[in-house]
């Protein structure tokens, strides 16, 4: 048997409410032993050999980070991006710095354009907003470039511009684009509908299997420097199972990766549906067989309710969206609710998407109908995304015993532009109304959706603590949530709603051995000041990982 | 641009019969050269006689014809169509139950190399007050049936006559002059459904004047150039038992041929390159004397 080793801390908080604090922790193998101090170690230390390891005397641990809804495969090709952004992006092999006006940006992109060997590599870029970098077209990118092509991706992902370079090195009849109602081609912009024709042809670039290796290795860079030992890659496949399964293999399932990950398959493999139900629940049974060490299939399915956040297109009950679009639904109701059944007569835990009230509307009416056929207890059906919903629903979900894996980001990066342009501030300054769920006593995670969001836990509590959307100003000051809840949200509830919560979410004998560790304790910190603790690294089934600086 | 493939978008919720309607056009004598893009690949049912290669995602038909499975990107599944060696004359697209056929009109319409036939929402009467008035998705439906440049009544032999009419009754309130067709047992004319062809077809069938089963068509021969805000005009007032009009005349103000396509509602007049002898078919339901009235009507462009 291994030796022991003890990690002495300036302060070790467990998150397991029955002993709060600590100041030493046992190890073996991946292994906690004991939590509590050097004296109370004791009889585990008197009959067993052992060590004491103080490097961690200066720092704080905390039970190792766990975002339980966060896509690796979609970060990998974000990560290959260069980045101007409005706010700093701190990335696992580069910092940027933010560029908060239109000089700026330009200045930044004509850096990196200046910066690249290759005179005709495409520069797409991610990030820009207008409401900070002002009016970027066509024009202004064939001024940083006649010859390279760039493209620029806006920050939501909705919207790309092109120069002309871009236009060209697409391949596109500009005959065409000219017709179309969702591409000014005289701006260069590209949107909706008309941004697939330009993501269409970038596709086979972005997925140049070297390029997206390159993003994979960059996105478990950045789940590690986001302190996470434990992640939910929460629908998987993503497009493809066998290229999907193979690069996750390669580059997950090593022993240099300071996470596991827990994949939630999709409940049916598209929108729409082929197949029945009962085909679905052996396909999703099956892939139990493949589980690993660190790629792990749980008890957890993966449905859809209504569209995208981002885009709007979520389901709302009325009054609606301000300018009367409608949203749209991922899956046809009678869909989801026959998949539902199925997955919940088979035991399944339901991780149900849902942006809008009226998604929201639709998990817990089928949710409902099936407690009243088959009633079944910590069932963990749980909400995911939580954008738009009513306070009744809140109640409604903590009656009918439903989780909740929420966004907060939403609320940071959209609360303020939803307020003037989507649903009006009563219903913008409540999304993602965490403190009605905490009144109601509803078990509730934070995730980032990543990339809806950066991978960052710590940001994500203190959005969740401070409810500061992006111009700095608080949205929805009742809706805010206390530090021990936001911290269990990261961790010991984040683990319970992906069912693995005997195993990690706290630091207690007998879980993983997986710490998080910083530099600054959060219940010493400003709440204000949450998000800028910086991260030492972190502890991963008993092997240490720094971050290297 | 010349040469685009127009693409008919066959919309409607789950079970309005659009997984028939398909069905019954793969299995159909139409002549033409048609690829069909289907969502839910495991339902389509074509005769084995008629089948001549089947991959995973693609089936080729001895007349020429594909049928091929969407999977997970449209731009992608039109794009593959638009790049084989001999591109399909027309393709037809069976949106999710789901979509919002405006913005699958838009997508697919636009697609580089693409241009819009017409949005065709099947309905089926049995169920549809019930769809209408779901919470979930009630809103749907209702778009859906907005789209449609022609609706297709399904299952209307499984109903009694007043419950049909309390149907039109209610989709009139919701798309007032909606184009209601009857297409009993999933079935809708080819004719009407895919419209005519190339020029070629438009001139041949412009010879005659025929009647098959409950369609009739007419000719009118314009002799002479037209102002083309006078067609738009007669084209608007033509009775709503004509669905299809398509031909060709000379605008009097450019001196360039114009082709003239109209679908229910929709109608575009687009310059056209290449001369074709002037005339327009008009295809309509109603009756002999509905089609001739029709060409009444546009005849007084002339004068």
């Amino acid at each position: 048997m291994s030796e022991i080793v003890v990690y002495t801390a300036r302060m070790i908080r467990t998150m397991n409410p029955s002993m709060p604090t600590a100041t030493a922790v046992a190890v073996r193998d991946d292994q906690i032993i004991e939590v509590g101090t050097l004296e109370t170690l004791q009889p585990w230390l008197s009959q067993h050999p052992h060590r004491i390891d103080d490097r961690f005397a200066d720092q704080v641990l905390m039970p190792g980070f766990i975002d339980p809804h966060l896509h690796p495969t979609l970060g990998a090709l974000l990560l290959c991006c260069h980045f101007i952004t409005a706010m700093e992006w701190k990335l696992p092999d580069r910092t940027c710095p933010p560029a908060r006006t239109h000089e700026e940006y330009i200045e930044k992109l004509t850096e990196i354009h200046t910066g690249l060997s290759d005179p005709d590599e495409p520069l797409i870029t991610w990030g820009f907003h207008k409401i900070w970098h002002g009016k970027i077209d066509r024009e202004t990118l064939n001024a940083v470039s006649s010859t390279r092509p760039i493209i620029v991706w806006q920050r939501s992902f909705h919207e790309i511009i092109l120069n002309d370079a871009a236009i060209d090195w697409m391949k596109l009849d500009r005959e065409e684009l000219e017709r179309h109602p969702q591409i000014e081609l005289s701006s260069g912009r590209f949107y909706e509908t008309g941004l697939a024709v330009a993501t269409n042809r970038m596709n086979p670039y972005l997925f140049e299997p070297t390029r997206y290796k390159n993003g994979l290795e960059l996105v478990k860079k950045a789940i590690h420097h986001g302190g996470h030992t434990t992640i939910g890659e929460l629908a998987y496949p993503l497009m493809n199972d066998q290229v999907e399964w193979y690069l996750l293999n390669e580059t997950m399932e090593r022993d240099d990766v300071p996470f596991r990950m827990q994949i939630v398959p999709r409940g049916a493999l598209r929108g729409t549906w082929e197949g029945t139900a009962d085909e679905e629940v052996a396909r999703v049974n099956d892939y139990k067989t493949r589980s690993q060490h660190r790629l792990q299939f749980g008890n957890g399915v993966k449905l859809f309710t209504d569209g995208g956040f981002f885009a709007e297109l979520m389901q709302m009950q009325e009054p609606g969206f301000i300018d009367g679009h409608h949203g749209e639904w991922l899956m046809a109701p009678e869909m989801f609710e026959t998949l539902a059944r199925a997955f919940w007569n088979d035991g399944k835990r339901i991780h149900v998407h849902c942006t809008g009230d009226l998604g929201v509307e639709l998990a817990l009416d089928t949710l409902e109908k099936l407690q009243f056929e088959r009633p079944r207890v910590n069932h963990r059906f749980t909400i995911e995304h939580f954008g738009v919903s009513t306070p009744e629903q809140a109640r409604r979900i903590a009656d009918l015993g439903a989780l909740v894996s929420a966004n907060i980001y939403y609320l940071h990066e959209l609360g303020e532009a939803y307020w003037l342009n989507s649903i009006g501030y009563e219903r913008a300054s409540q999304m993602a109304r965490l403190g009605t769920l905490a009144r109601h006593n509803v078990t509730t995670a934070l995730h980032s959706d990543f990339t809806m969001a950066p991978a960052l836990p710590l940001n994500s509590a203190w959005v969740a603590v401070n409810r500061i959307a992006e111009s700095g100003q608080v949205l929805g000051s009742e809706e805010r949530i206390s530090l021990d809840a936001a911290m269990r949200a990261i961790t010991i509830d984040a683990a319970y709603v992906i069912g693995m919560e005997n195993e990690v979410g706290s630091i207690r004998a007998g879980k993983k051995a997986d710490f998080t560790v910083l530099e600054a304790d959060p219940w010493e910190t400003p709440v204000e000041s949450l998000k800028d603790i910086p991260i030492w690294g972190t502890v991963f089934e008993g092997q240490v990982f720094p971050i290297d600086q | 641009m010349m040469g685009r493939i127009p693409v008919t978008v066959i919309s409607g919720y789950l079970g309005a019969g659009k997984t028939t309607l398909i069905n019954n056009l793969l299995n159909g004598n139409h002549g033409r050269r048609i690829a069909v893009l289907v969502n839910d690949f495991g339902s389509v049912n074509i005769d084995a006689a008629l089948i001549e290669s089947e991959g995973e995602d693609a089936i080729s038909l001895a007349n020429g014809c594909v049928c091929c499975s969407i999977t997970d990107d449209l731009g992608t599944a039109l794009q593959a169509q638009a790049d084989r060696p001999a591109p399909p004359e027309l393709v037809v697209l069976e949106a999710s139950g789901v979509a919002d056929p405006a913005r699958i009109a838009c997508h697919a319409g636009s697609w580089p190399g693409f241009e819009l036939d017409a949005v065709i929402t099947l309905v089926d009467v049995e169920t549809i007050s019930a769809r209408l008035t779901d919470k979930f998705v009630g809103q749907l439906v209702r778009s859906q049936i907005e789209a449609g440049d022609l609706v297709g009544l399904t299952k209307t032999d499984l109903v009694p006559e007043k419950h049909l009419s309390a149907v039109y009754g209610m989709l009139e309130k919701i798309s007032p002059h909606a184009r209601l067709l009857h297409a009993s047992e999933g079935s809708i004319d080819p004719l009407l459904l895919v419209g005519l062809g190339a020029a070629s077809e438009v001139n041949q069938r412009s010879k005659e004047t025929s009647e098959t089963a409950h369609l009739y068509t007419a000719v009118w021969k314009p002799d002479a150039p037209l102002r083309k805000v006078e067609v738009e005009r007669r084209l608007e007032r033509l009775p709503e038992t004509i669905h299809r009009v398509k031909g060709f005349f000379i605008d009097a103000d450019t001196g360039l041929q114009m082709l003239v396509q109209k679908v229910g509602k929709r109608c575009t007049l687009t310059p056209h390159k290449e001369i074709n002898p002037s005339g327009l078919v008009l295809i309509g339901v109603g009756g002999r004397s509905e089609v001739e009235a029709g060409v009444n009507i546009l005849s007084l462009a002339a004068s």
